[in-house]
């Protein structure tokens, strides 16, 4: 297991973890219907920055939040890796945004790039856990980003995937997904901080599974998200589970098959946390952003027990399970 | 409608990356979807895509798509009657 | 190259792929669906996949499949931009979806029913791929519900396509010992 030992969220709901949470349970979302952002691109319902913003900059400013309450040294150190998860990163270049950042942080090692679809920001805890847990880093510094473009809503319109109105995930009137953008970082470490500052959580476990089913369709049967949660409930049982946040991007299909993945994994009955009405689809961030602020839900309920689950392009599941600490 | 049909044919063919058929091969009314040329939900969207670039025909409802879609005839019907290039 | 040996091939760049296809798999019409970068990777597992199972008395099955390159789904990602040039706006679903390099790994999965882990990473080079796939090794994802002793084995590489007629793939085979 790996400590959680900093966070930061930047949406269009706010700068901070807390104010992103706090304007959740306000009821604030960040949708809203843009007509002319993007040229030739349809009316499209979206959470997006009132002044557009730039990636790497962005990025830095996350990882400045999440750093806050840490030693500085901890991004400079060579036991610190920078684990960036992203889809479309800087204007479609993934690698030199992460070089970017990692060296504006003074960290000599190379970073990774996670890009495995919609998962990715749960993909990269997952990587994360491994290389510190096999003694080759101390820290890790996981970022999920993702801008949205007229190239990634032009290709969702194409596909007919995106709802004309604020998404509904779970609901028998679901029309589709809404697109969103926001920086979101975790650090993570081998170790709870010295000081005796208690970590906001403890990443258990982790587990990937591929639907080998359809490059785009979820399986029918929810294959690869059951599997997912069977293998991170291993060693617990459902009715341990207090929390899970879902995919919910409120497609037809996806949240069909989560229901069924649930239902098998015997996890139906657990609360489910929903933040794609609040922050839209935010791809690459979407895995750092909603464990955080389920973490957020969760200890704000006094709950210990959560699971962060996605699903993506190319038939690719992940899930994680955190404990919260006291 | 003859020239329309085979046009349309060969533009399938391209659009949904056929390499290893020609116009002949197609069945004019076989199903395009299930049993036919065995045609995916990717495919759908694409033709869509094709009627409009191709004819400017925008199809705002993909579930009107199944009907039109049923056969190469049924789609060179719509078209014939739709479009507008 | 398969296992240090050089495979004789007539054609150069994408026909090359075409001409590969035929001659390892030729069953598979979804191929032609696919961008470079995933016709690359479908063939390369073809190849070592089929000769490690002739190889190996146990079929050991690859049961996870890892993939890294510098560039990420680039030169599909222009392709598609083409679709949504000024003037000529006409977003292809079908392009889109080829817009992730992890999709290489969805389409290979689906040919061999994997499904176990799959992922994709973006990196400088590929001894960089190596401490990842270790430590996914050492972690294990099957140890946590295990039923059958089937050890984790990883179809890993490098596939890299940055230009038209211009890719490279390096991929092998790993399990624990």
């Amino acid at each position: 297991m790996i400590y959680c030992i900093g966070h930061s969220i930047i949406s269009p709901l706010g700068e901070g973890s807390q104010a992103n949470f706090d304007a959740v349970q306000a009821g604030r979302s960040g949708l809203k219907i843009y007509t002319d952002r993007f040229a030739d691109v349809e009316p499209f319902c979206a959470s997006l920055f009132d002044t557009p913003q730039s990636f790497v900059p962005l990025c830095i400013k996350s990882v400045e939040q999440a750093i806050v309450h840490c030693p500085l040294s901890i991004v400079q150190s060579s036991d610190t890796i920078f684990v960036l998860s992203t889809t479309k990163g800087d204007n479609l270049d993934l690698l030199t945004p992460a070089q970017t950042i990692a060296s504006h942080f003074g960290n000599p090692n190379p970073p990774v790039v996670v890009s495995n679809a919609c998962t990715s920001g749960v993909c990269a805890q997952i990587t994360a856990q491994r290389l510190l847990e096999a003694g080759l880093y101390k820290q890790a510094v996981v970022i999920g980003c993702d801008i949205q473009t007229r190239f990634i809503v032009s290709g969702f319109q194409s596909f007919k995937a995106l709802s004309p109105e604020p998404c509904l995930p779970f609901s028998p009137d679901r029309k589709g997904l809404n697109l969103g953008e926001a920086a979101a970082t975790i650090i993570y470490s081998r170790e709870p901080i010295a000081d005796n500052q208690p970590p906001c959580w403890t990443l258990e476990t982790g587990s990937i599974h591929n639907d080998a089913n359809h490059i785009s369709a979820p399986s029918r049967t929810g294959e690869g998200a059951y599997q997912c949660l069977k293998d991170v409930m291993a060693g617990t049982t459902p009715s341990r589970i207090d929390l899970i946040g879902v995919h919910g991007t409120a497609t037809l299909y996806n949240d069909a098959m989560e229901q069924i993945a649930l239902e098998r994994a015997g996890l139906q009955d657990v609360p489910k946390s929903m933040l794609k009405p609040f922050f839209g689809h935010t791809m690459g961030a979407a895995g750092v952003l909603e464990t955080i602020l389920c973490v957020l839900m969760a200890k704000n309920d006094k709950m210990v027990n959560v699971i962060k689950m996605l699903s993506g392009f190319g038939g690719v599941n992940a899930a994680i399970r955190l404990k919260i600490e006291d | 409608m003859e020239q329309l049909i085979e046009q349309l044919k060969a533009q399938i063919i391209e659009a949904l990356n056929f390499e290893d058929m020609t116009p002949a091969d197609i069945d004019t009314d076989a199903p395009l979807f299930g049993e036919g040329l065995g045609l995916d939900s990717i495919d759908a969207l694409e033709l869509i895509m094709l009627m409009d670039r191709e004819y400017g025909i925008k199809l705002a409802d993909p579930k009107a798509g199944k009907a039109i879609f049923a056969s190469v005839r049924t789609m060179a019907e719509y078209i014939q009657a739709n479009r507008t290039k | 190259m398969l296992d240090g040996q050089p495979v004789a091939v007539s054609e150069t760049g994408d026909k090359m792929l075409v001409e590969l296809y035929r001659r390892y798999a030729g069953d598979y019409p979804k191929f032609f669906k696919m961008d470079t970068l995933c016709r690359l990777g479908f063939i390369a597992a073809e190849i070592l996949i089929n000769e490690e199972m002739r190889k190996c008395e146990n079929e050991k099955m690859v049961n996870a499949i890892i993939l890294a390159n510098r560039s990420a789904s680039i030169k599909n990602d222009k392709d598609y931009l083409a679709t949504i040039s000024d003037g000529n706006y006409y977003p292809s679903p079908s392009l889109f979806v080829y817009t992730l390099p992890n999709i290489v790994t969805g389409e290979i999965a689906i040919r061999h029913h994997i499904q176990g882990e799959t992922a994709f990473y973006i990196l400088d080079n590929p001894e960089q791929l190596e401490p990842i796939v270790q430590s996914t090794i050492t972690n294990d994802p099957y140890g946590a519900s295990r039923s059958e002793e089937s050890p984790i084995t990883v179809l890993c590489g490098w596939l890299e396509c940055s230009a038209p007629n211009e890719f490279y793939a390096k991929l092998q085979i790993i399990w624990n010992n």
